[in-house]
């Protein structure tokens, strides 16, 4: 009805009649109508709707600067990094794709990607798999001997998967040592447990080493440790203080008071308070950002590999430099499949430590893994 | 045995006072329960009582010592159960007897077997001793709460303060856990502050009322001075002066919660 009653008043007012109904809302003073239908609409909403539209307005100006601004600077970055000019050999390039892709035919007509030549690179290097750490495991009838072996002489837990399988060490001992340090440091970094200026020192410590990357870190400790995995787990777990320590830190901010309270009306003691009243409430955000750092740490190994420290990253560099694009390919896909198969154990165990459903224990988890992954793939 | 003897204390948060000039005395054993609306006060009283917080003015002394910081002795039971998640319910029983323990032995849970069975005593008489390995994230509200009676059971206090230990249960749940309160004091001769806002469960388990209003001691009783009048007086008027109360209430709740962050 009054919708009915409004289009009406419009119309009255379009043929000129005198606008009768909405006279007291309208004052005389708003002579400067622009059009007819604007006119019944009480002052106050048409003086919101000009702001609304002055402060859009202003925004868009705001808006264009900005991009104007980008666009200059963007411009300016594209001249130091030397793109406006580029020394570009599209057809050395595209020579290098074509063995990077190497390509066979099959009845010498269909095109087909040589995976052959790829694994066998793979084999030859033992990128994936060292069948002489493998063999002492996997032989028919086993061996009691080769086994012991295996794990206690050999410690091939790690070898066995070849170059991966060093790449993958350099990461996993990077987080093993670098936790500890970040746990300390991340804690004492709270303002929680370190009065104000003093956590400072910690927190200070923590971003001067995450200033450095780790690939500077492995050159600091070469002349210690001389160039090898060595050197490169170590700077690892170097940068995992920095790293680690911090979301330690950022996590410690978002605890509750309460249960720090109730440790405290325990009669606990300070550092009592700290591991029960607060680590305790993090403990699970701990281990998942602990299993995170770990996925990053192990893509870190790769790069700190092509210094010359070991793996597979060393094996990119070697083959590059070779100029054998072809080998540096298989190398690149080994390093595929190892940082997905990372990613897959952590995203999964980490999914699991959130989610607060009925817990699967980290034997299910692993003894379960081929049904799951078979489950998947056959969806 | 402990005396307690609340003198003077009045408590502010800048502009609000949340305490204004409370006095009482409390013999050893008794079993006080503390009345009053939402923003009267109780939390705040409760929690100077237990060396939380620092009263403004006057003081507060428990056994001839002033509180100035929490004891051992005093042990507190809260609303929100501040028990600890990630931790079974005997864990979290333990924790209350930490002060007795070193770092290391509490942290790897190496204390002594008398230590361990007292936890489970504790856990017994809150009704819990089967569910003692269940994680206290997992159990039901007042289960939790329960458990929080268990820890502050095994800190082997003198006093025991609960600041609306059954505010967030249901009726039922309210009244295990205020039946576990009450035989816990009687059992351990323990003496017993309680505050709560509802008068049903009050009249049914207390034996000394204490009554705030906006920060005063407006009561000071036995069971028998109790009468409807005193309950008018304390909530009598919510109906009409709530509604232009609620606001003030509301503002004093959040400035204490912002000063007790």
């Amino acid at each position: 009805m009054s919708t009915d009653d409004g289009r009406g008043d419009n119309e009255t007012e379009g043929t000129g009649a005198k606008p009768t109904v909405d006279a007291k809302n309208t004052p005389a003073s708003d002579g400067g109508v622009r059009n007819d239908q604007a006119s019944d609409v009480p002052t106050r909403i048409r003086e919101q709707f000009e702001n609304i539209k002055q402060t859009r307005r202003r925004r868009a100006v705001g808006w264009v600067a900005l991009a104007g601004f980008l666009a200059f600077t963007t411009v300016q970055a594209f001249a130091a990094t030397e793109l406006l000019d580029p020394d570009a050999r599209l057809g050395t390039f595209v020579d290098s794709l074509s063995e990077f892709f190497p390509i066979t035919f099959y009845f010498d007509v269909i095109p087909f990607l040589d995976f052959t030549q790829y694994i066998s690179f793979m084999r030859h290097e033992n990128l994936l798999y060292d069948p002489e750490i493998g063999g002492l495991l996997f032989q028919w009838p086993p061996s009691t001997a080769d086994i012991y072996a295996f794990f206690f002489t050999e410690l091939g837990i790690f070898q066995i998967f070849g170059e991966a399988g060093i790449t993958l060490a350099m990461g996993f001992v990077g987080t093993m040592v670098g936790f500890p340090f970040a746990l300390v440091f991340g804690t004492l970094g709270s303002e929680r447990v370190t009065p104000f200026p003093f956590n400072f020192i910690f927190r200070g410590t923590m971003s001067f080493i995450r200033a450095i990357p780790a690939i500077i870190w492995t050159l600091i400790f070469i002349p210690f440790l001389g160039l090898g995995p060595a050197a490169a787990a170590t700077a690892i777990a170097f940068d995992t203080i920095g790293n680690l320590g911090r979301l330690f830190v950022d996590e410690l901010e978002e605890i509750e008071d309460g249960p720090i309270e109730a440790m405290r009306t325990t009669g606990a003691s300070k550092p009592q308070i700290v591991f029960f009243g607060m680590l305790s409430q993090v403990r699970t955000a701990f281990i998942a950002w602990t299993l995170y750092i770990f996925e990053i740490n192990v893509r870190i190994a790769v790069t700190v590999g092509v210094l010359g420290a070991g793996g597979l990253g060393f094996i990119v560099t070697s083959q590059q430099n070779l100029l054998q694009f072809t080998n540096m390919m298989a190398t690149l896909i080994s390093i595929f499949i190892l940082i997905i198969s990372v990613e897959l154990f952590s995203q999964r165990l980490r999914s699991r430590l959130r989610a607060d459903d009925i817990e699967m224990s980290l034997w299910e988890l692993i003894t379960g893994f081929p049904r799951r992954m078979a489950e998947s793939a056959l969806k | 045995m402990s005396y307690i003897e609340v003198d003077g204390v009045t408590k502010r948060y800048g502009d609000v006072v949340a305490l204004d000039d409370v006095s009482f005395e409390v013999p050893a054993g008794e079993f006080v329960i503390v009345l009053g609306v939402s923003g009267s006060g109780k939390s705040t009283l409760l929690r100077t009582m237990s060396g939380l917080l620092q009263p403004t003015e006057g003081r507060i002394v428990i056994d001839g010592e002033p509180m100035t910081s929490p004891r051992p002795e005093v042990a507190m039971i809260f609303q929100q159960h501040n028990i600890i998640g990630d931790m079974s319910a005997y864990s979290n029983a333990l924790s209350g007897g930490i002060h007795r323990t070193g770092f290391l032995s509490s942290v790897l849970q190496l204390q002594d077997t008398s230590e361990k069975h007292r936890a489970l005593e504790a856990l017994d008489t809150v009704g819990l001793l089967e569910e003692s390995e269940q994680k206290a994230r997992r159990m039901s509200g007042g289960q939790q709460q329960r458990v929080g009676i268990a820890r502050a059971l095994v800190q082997r206090p003198d006093v025991l303060l609960a600041d609306e230990p059954v505010a967030s249960l249901d009726p039922g749940s309210a009244q295990s856990v205020m039946g576990c309160l009450r035989t816990a004091s009687e059992e351990r001769d323990l003496t017993t502050f309680c505050s709560l806002h509802q008068v049903n469960i009050a009249r049914k388990f207390g034996h000394r009322f204490i009554g705030l209003r906006d920060g005063r001691k407006v009561f000071d009783g036995y069971r028998e001075d109790l009468t409807i009048d005193v309950i008018d007086d304390l909530y009598g008027d919510i109906d009409t002066e709530g509604m232009f109360a609620t606001d003030g209430n509301r503002s004093k709740e959040t400035n204490e919660e912002a000063a007790a962050t």
